[in-house]
């Protein structure tokens, strides 16, 4: 499609208020639309899937600002002056794994994020599936990517200490007569995906997965399908990075990066944080939904990420019971559209996940859920799983996927600078490709490292990370000696998921810190259950303080800001004035008052 | 499976009000009992009710949650039943003598055996999610009984601007003890049209301090990246769905959510005791003996209650029965009997009756819906065994009535109905 066509298409479609020019690296959209759908179906339109020409779009929609990053407030000068090797910008599953790939040669590297934790964006808010790559056009670069992360997942899952079950997918279908066309895709489907696929009869579908849809016929069946928990392993992977000598500063956000101009080449000479300035050899950026921002500010913009929103909803591990691995029913929508792919997943953590839907947004950083979101995702999924119900929902959540105009990942050189790489783009399969992105990453940086410093390898390298122990999950004689060696081990805190004081103690004690609810939940899940924290969110934040030596009242559900307890009482008795609590001693009995707190 | 391991009569898991009540009464019909408690103190939720208002019933005064509960501690104190708390009961196991319990605790890893078991674990509280609240997950969304604890056992006030979502006891309590502790309550909102909690309490807890109740109306999305920032609240239509158009927002700092209890009933489940769509509780008899021989339930795990007195009355009965099956084993009575409702019922506890039964046999019933003069009958064969006039019936109080155990013969299903008492209007 040349220029010409392009704009035809687009003034066919916008009636002349959207412009493309060709500015030879790239794609240039400007005008204005009239809502952010249709900016972004402008760049669809122009767009060739999988092109490595990109679209890049200043499409405004006029009343609609896109909202600014949202910043630490935190300013200090911890890396003033550092010089890394490597800047690595992004702390999701991506960054992390690029991290820890290059944490084996000798090298300074430091990983930056702006939030409070690694893996808060859509590393933690996605399905957690390892995919075969089914619906991936061949020649796509996701789809080099996606094959060869799945096949490194078993090792790098093992030494990592992750758990992860390769429990195959089932992608069902309603039409029997279609199984002899599905046999003879078989073949193809071999070439083309990880692992290998089958035909399985109705029967024998209903011999792994009783509880399947009567609708499912018969099923096409991939051994290369797996769970993983993504959180977990992107906090594994920045573990290791760190053990093996990476730093990650967190609260951390790229404000600027000056560069300078060299002969028509563009390098980057320092890069501004709040946390002071860092003059990096190499820049990495893994920045997600900000990867665009970061690109223009290294002078190297030549894609634009519109942002696609995903809800999934968690359920009881009661629902589990249902469904041993994972199954979707093909040609199932619910009515108003909007789902993407997605179907009935197992958790690693027992839990079952239904979802996601996929709407675009002008909004890289809202992760409101909306009601329709779970509607349509229950309609759509209740076709493959007749016993799904609302009523198991614990909670939902909404990641937002970096997606490009041509639904590819970027993993290349700066195209104007000379010193930053890009792992752009990544969407769904990036947490199946991210240890392949790592591996594409390293070479590519070492590589352009070579030209100005020799790069070693670190003898000291050690791949294996020790995993936070799981009481729960040893046998009764291990978990005998462990509480013995450690009474923590026998306090359980989180009824619902069974977790000790100890595994609360150890995921504040680790090489990456961390110190909020919500951090603790993530590493050694309290308040992941169905109460959902009711009963061990105090007891978790009373553990926290005196863990760190703070007040109660400076512990943080997560963000900076998300103190917990905000009321005035508390800082009243830390004070000393205890005159409000007398009028209570008359009816609660002494030792009831106060008694709980253990300082 | 541990040899040393040490035996019980009888072994009730939670140190709550009921747990409390069972572990006491099972120890004065003789038997040797374990009670497990997984906080480090007994009393469970009362140890943060420090309103009063309990063991009216009982005791004939106003008492607060920790002076009822202890009132049953001083007398537990003087039995020889062996208290654990700190202990999590991990896993039990049916085996051919009774149960085999798994306990976790600081002290280490112990499995004992009891003959029989009181699961007396309480409920919990539904969350914001579990009734489709969306939008954002910011600090200062929290349930009532976490913002209790908060409050009354840590010191700690949770917020300062509080949006109360559900009329429920707790959420009404939340709304007093937040406001006397200096907090600003917005308001109480609740999806139903009329209030889910005790009259008296929308009397002493929100009309005494000026707070407004608003009806029909619920909170649907949450704002705030960091802290709540507000909530919209919307009005809602009889099926309790959002109006569109009718939404509202309101800046707060503090969602507190009284959403409904569920009965905790995870370790029962895993025993395969059957548990009631209608309760959520497990099914059970007069004696609270589930489906499953030697498991005993009570307390607001069997279902939920308002008043604690009758969660004592449960576990003394649980724990009376099950000190007798640890001496002679599940009690063959000739025949089970179907206890069945109409559907002005919201449910009735027990599920079932064994017969003949042995002494008055006491029901816990709800109604559906809010009724005026309401003449409550039971037959049995086609002979009214019972009937009774109540001057009005609300969702919110569970009613008690005692059925004679001569009258209860026959064969059954007892069937219980309710008809709007004509005579009296």
């Amino acid at each position: 499609m040349n220029l010409k066509k392009k704009q035809q298409k687009l003034d066919a479609r916008f009636s002349g208020s959207i412009r493309i020019e060709d500015s030879g690296e790239y794609f240039h959209l400007t005008g204005t639309a009239s809502t952010w759908e249709e900016a972004v179906e402008a760049g669809l339109l122009c767009a060739e899937k999988g092109g490595l020409k990109h679209i890049v779009s200043d499409v405004t929609v006029p009343g609609q600002e896109k909202p600014a990053p949202i910043l630490p407030k935190l300013t200090d000068k911890t890396l003033e002056g550092r010089t890394p090797d490597i800047l690595i910008i992004g702390g999701g599953v991506t960054g992390c794994a690029i991290a820890r790939e290059l944490s084996k040669n000798k090298l300074d590297i430091l990983l930056v994020d702006k939030e409070y934790d690694v893996a808060l964006h859509a590393s933690s808010r996605n399905d957690g599936m390892v995919h075969p790559g089914i619906d991936i056009t061949p020649g796509l670069l996701k789809k080099k990517m996606n094959n060869w992360g799945n096949s490194i997942y078993d090792k790098l899952c093992s030494d990592l200490n992750v758990p992860f079950e390769r429990t195959g997918q089932y992608l069902c279908f309603k039409k029997g007569w279609y199984l002899p066309f599905m046999t003879l895709s078989v073949p193809y489907c071999n070439m083309t995906v990880a692992g290998k696929a089958h035909v399985v009869t109705g029967s024998k579908l209903r011999k792994v997965e009783p509880d399947v849809s009567p609708e499912a016929k018969f099923a096409l069946y991939f051994d290369g399908a797996g769970m993983v928990c993504p959180y977990g392993l992107t906090i594994a992977l920045a573990e290791n990075a760190i053990d093996n000598g990476a730093q990650i500063s967190l609260d951390t956000a790229v404000l600027s990066m000056e560069t300078e101009e060299n002969d028509g080449k563009t390098t980057i000479k320092s890069v501004t944080t709040n946390r002071g300035v860092i003059y990096p050899k190499i820049v990495i950026n893994a920045a997600g939904v900000f990867a665009e921002d970061i690109a223009q500010m290294a002078g190297d913009r030549f894609f634009s990420i519109h942002p696609r929103k995903g809800t999934n909803a968690i359920l009881d591990k009661k629902a589990r019971r249902h469904i041993n691995t994972i199954y979707s029913l093909m040609g199932t929508q619910s009515k108003t559209g909007h789902t993407k792919g997605g179907g009935i997943v197992g958790t690693v953590d027992g839990n079952v996940l239904i979802g996601p839907d996929a709407i675009e947004t002008i909004e890289k950083e809202d992760f409101a859920t909306h009601k329709d979101s779970i509607q349509n995702s229950f309609e759509k999924h209740n076709h493959a799983g007749k016993w799904l119900t609302t009523g198991d929902i614990i909670t939902y959540f909404t990641g937002i996927r970096a997606a490009t105009y041509e639904e590819d990942f970027i993993i290349e050189n700066g195209r104007f600078t000379s010193n930053i790489i890009h792992a752009a783009g990544i969407q769904s399969p990036g947490l199946t490709a991210a240890p392949a992105i790592g591996l594409a990453i390293e070479e590519l940086a070492c590589k352009m490292l070579s030209k100005q410093m020799t790069v070693e390898p670190n003898e000291n390298f050690n791949p294996v990370r020790q995993a936070i122990v799981k009481p729960k999950e040893m046998s009764d004689e291990d978990r005998e000696k462990l509480i013995a060696a450690n009474p923590d081990y026998g306090i359980i805190v989180c009824r619902c998921e069974e977790v000790s004081k100890g595994e609360i103690l150890d995921a504040m004690r680790r090489s990456l810190p961390c110190d909020t609810v919500d951090g603790i939940k993530r590493r050694v899940r309290p308040g992941m259950g169905r109460c959902q924290g009711g009963f061990c969110g105090p007891h978790v934040v009373n553990i926290i303080a005196e863990e760190k030596h703070i007040p109660l009242q400076q512990v943080r559900k997560g963000y900076e800001g998300s103190e917990i307890l905000t009321g005035e009482k508390g800082a009243a008795q830390e004070n000393g004035a205890e005159q409000e609590n007398g009028a209570e001693q008359e009816n609660g009995t002494p030792q009831e008052k106060g008694g709980g707190r253990h300082e | 499976m541990n040899k040393n391991a040490k035996t019980y009569d009888v072994t009730v898991i939670g140190g709550g009000p009921a747990g409390l009540a069972a572990a006491i009464s099972a120890h004065e019909q003789g038997a040797h009992v374990l009670l497990i408690e997984r906080e480090d103190r007994l009393g469970g939720v009362l140890k943060q009710c420090i309103h009063d208002g309990f063991g009216l019933l009982r005791f004939g005064e106003k008492l607060s949650g920790c002076e009822y509960a202890t009132r049953f501690m001083h007398k537990l104190e003087e039995t020889d039943v062996e208290v654990r708390a700190l202990t999590f009961a991990s896993r039990i196991e049916k085996t051919d003598e009774g149960f085999l319990l798994s306990l976790i605790q600081s002290s280490g890893f112990e499995q004992v055996k009891s003959k029989s078991l009181v699961l007396a674990t309480g409920c919990r509280e539904r969350t914001a999610r579990q009734v489709a609240i969306h939008g954002t997950r910011p600090a200062g969304v929290l349930t009532a009984g976490s913002a209790q604890y908060y409050i009354n056992i840590l010191g700690q006030l949770p917020g300062k601007n509080c949006v109360i979502l559900g009329s429920g006891d707790i959420g009404l309590i939340m709304a007093r003890r937040l406001t006397l502790e200096g907090a600003n309550v917005l308001g109480v909102y609740e999806a139903k049209a009329e209030p889910s909690g005790l009259m008296r309490n929308i009397y002493q807890c929100l009309v005494d301090f000026d707070i407004p109740l608003h009806l029909s109306k619920t909170v649907t999305e949450v704002h705030g990246r960091e802290r709540l920032t507000g909530v919209t609240v919307s009005a809602v239509d009889e099926r309790m769905n959002p109006i569109p158009g009718t939404e509202e927002y309101i800046p707060c700092d503090t969602l507190i959510l009284s959403v409904g209890l569920i009965p905790e009933n995870e370790l029962a489940e895993s025993l395969g005791v059957k548990i009631s769509r209608a309760t959520k509780g497990p099914e059970c008899n007069q004696d609270y003996e589930t489906t499953v021989p030697g498991i005993f339930s009570c307390g607001n795990a069997l279902h939920v209650n308002d008043l604690v007195d009758y969660v004592s009355e449960s576990g003394e009965n649980a724990g009376r029965a099950a000190a007798a099956y640890a001496k002679s084993g599940h009690e063959h009575r000739l025949k089970s009997v179907e206890v069945k409702t109409d559907k002005n019922f919201g449910y009735i506890v027990p599920s079932h009756i064994d017969l003949p039964a042995k002494d008055s046999v006491p029901f816990f019933f709800r109604t559906s819906k809010t009724r005026g003069r309401t003449r409550v009958k039971a037959f049995m064969d086609g002979k009214e065994v019972f009937s009774k006039v109540f001057a009005g019936l609300r969702p919110p109080e569970m009613e008690k009535i005692e059925i004679e155990a001569a009258k209860l013969q026959g064969a059954g299903p007892l069937q219980f109905t309710m008809e709007v008492d004509e005579h009296e209007q």
